[in-house]
């Protein structure tokens, strides 16, 4: 659907959101927390299109995100990115699918060898590459016809997630058993793409927010001393790396997945004056507000959330009861608080629940120490 | 000490505000003292200065002016209050001239227009000394702008 074809983001909104987002980060106050359910390839569902035709069409995408943004009076940002990115840059191969975002199917990385030949490319190069050019479609449209909905997102991911979309999952998980130092390679090699791809956003816009963190290093599938070796400390130098390169300074710290064992590590990864941290989980349960303000409220803002399961397949009734609770836990901590969603909100979630989550924030996330 | 300071150079002086002679003064003050960071494999010192709302840093050789950079946001201190083991190495290109201790990359805190948070900073462990690297005072640039647009 072109431009043409969607109606006016009403103004007023506009502004009222854009000031209720900024709040936490510049300690204006505003009337409640913001929320951000995270909405990706969700927003394609709202207008009767499905995940693949969302990521083959990176411009009408954005149209739909920002739509979708004044439709559920949410964070009011333009979001285009998924979990597979930068495999393609190096001569990976994916498949566009409709039902999810894209999947890498065939990966440029295949042996212990091929890791030392590997090349990371500059920002030069990353800029031409397709992950950039398509993601970059997607910040332009933004950026041209929603200029106030416009970040200059750069999805980096962890260490991890880079590694594991240039080789195979299982191939990685064996030398961190077999070879660890193959995988010492890999990852210092995904933080070296990783500064290159921040460069190159920052080059373009004058400015970056790198998304990081860790999702495949997560006490699920990895023990705390495996997480701090290949993610905490890759994704650690090359936060400070990208930020001594003026590549900054937005940086939000996605801790997807269970995070019971390493999050306190966390507090002492790398930080700018915009960053944000978000926790999944808590062993099999939704990461305590509580807990993430005590670790983090002192220094950054806080990302509280809902379960994604819940969102999916919870009752309005059951979502909102846990937004609240993670609402009234997080909304007056000391550097501000954004209510959200585990992780992406699921492509074909009930936009009811969705409604739930952002009216707990809206009866129960009025500030009350401003 | 006899810097000479490049046509170049000189003009990016004059664009950003910067006097010659405060930048020379910066440098004596920082070689009479011993206040400054020096790089740990080359002969390359950084001096800083100024009051609470701009801290300058002069970068420079025994004879050069390499560049000179400067930030509103104040350093108050570390981020936590206290120097504590980290869990990766942390240490910088850089060392304390007066000290001999290796300039740690830390989060320090930093205040402008009455917004407190983070940022990556050097550290002299030993002199608790702060300094920013010319790249992190860019993204500090970017920070300053966005604060002082949504504190206006």
């Amino acid at each position: 659907m072109p431009a043409k074809d969607y109606a006016p983001i009403d103004e007023n909104w506009l502004e009222n959101a854009g000031s209720l987002w900024t709040t936490p980060w510049v300690d204006k106050p505003s009337e409640r927390v913001i929320v951000d359910p995270i909405i990706l390839s969700h927003a394609a569902s709202l207008f009767r299109k499905n995940a693949g035709y969302f990521y083959q069409n990176p411009d009408e995408a954005i149209r739909m995100v920002c739509h979708a943004c004044e439709l559920y009076d949410v964070t009011p940002v333009g979001h285009y990115l998924y979990a597979d990115y930068w495999g393609q840059d190096y001569g990976a191969e994916i498949k566009i699918q409709t039902n999810s975002p894209p999947g890498i199917t065939k990966r440029p990385i295949k042996t212990a060898e091929d890791v030392d030949n590997f090349e990371v490319l500059d920002s030069d190069e990353l800029a031409k590459g397709p992950t950039l050019t398509t993601h970059y479609k997607a910040l332009d449209t933004c950026k041209e016809e929603f200029p106030h909905m416009f970040a200059p997102i750069t999805q980096l991911g962890g260490t991890m997630e880079v590694a594991t979309n240039w080789a195979a999952i299982e191939d990685v998980f064996m030398w961190m058993i077999t070879e660890p130092e193959v995988v010492d390679k890999l990852c210092q090699k995904a933080g070296d793409h990783m500064v290159s791809a921040c460069k190159a956003t920052s080059e373009r816009y004058g400015a970056n927010v790198m998304i990081t963190g860790s999702v495949i290093a997560s006490g699920d599938l990895m023990d705390t001393e495996q997480i701090k070796r290949f993610s905490f400390q890759p994704v650690s130098r090359a936060v400070r790396k990208v930020l001594n390169a003026g590549a900054g300074p937005g940086i939000y710290y996605h801790l997807c997945g269970n995070h019971t064992d390493d999050y306190q590590m966390w507090k002492n990864a790398p930080m700018s004056p915009f960053t944000i941290v978000q926790i999944g989980y808590d062993g099999q349960n939704i990461f305590p507000t509580t807990k993430l303000v005590e670790a983090f409220g002192d220094r950054c803002t806080c990302f509280g959330t809902v379960d994604t399961k819940l969102i999916d397949r919870g009752t309005p009734a059951q979502v909102y009861e846990q937004a609240k609770e993670q609402v009234i836990a997080g909304k007056d901590s000391p550097r501000g608080f954004i209510l959200g969603t585990a992780c992406e909100c699921p492509t074909n979630a009930p936009p009811v629940n969705v409604h739930a989550l952002v009216k707990a924030a809206k009866d129960h996330g009025k500030y009350e120490k401003f | 000490m006899d810097i000479t300071i490049t046509e170049e150079l000189n003009n990016t002086l004059k664009d950003n505000g910067f006097k010659e002679a405060e930048i020379k003064e910066l440098i004596a003050n920082a070689e009479s003292s011993g206040q400054k960071l020096k790089a740990r494999d080359g002969d390359i010192s950084i001096a800083k200065g100024g009051a609470d709302n701009l801290t300058v840093y002069a970068v420079y050789s025994p004879s050069e002016l390499l560049d000179v950079y400067a930030h509103k946001m104040n350093i108050i201190g570390l981020t936590g209050g206290e120097l504590n083991e980290i869990d990766y190495d942390d240490a910088s290109n850089w060392a304390c001239a007066k000290c001999g201790e290796i300039a740690l990359e830390r989060n320090v805190d930093m205040t402008y227009m009455g917004v407190t948070r983070p940022g990556p900073g050097l550290v002299c462990p030993k002199c608790n000394e702060f300094y920013v690297s010319d790249g992190v005072a860019r993204t500090l640039k970017t920070a300053e702008a966005i604060l002082e647009e949504k504190r206006a």
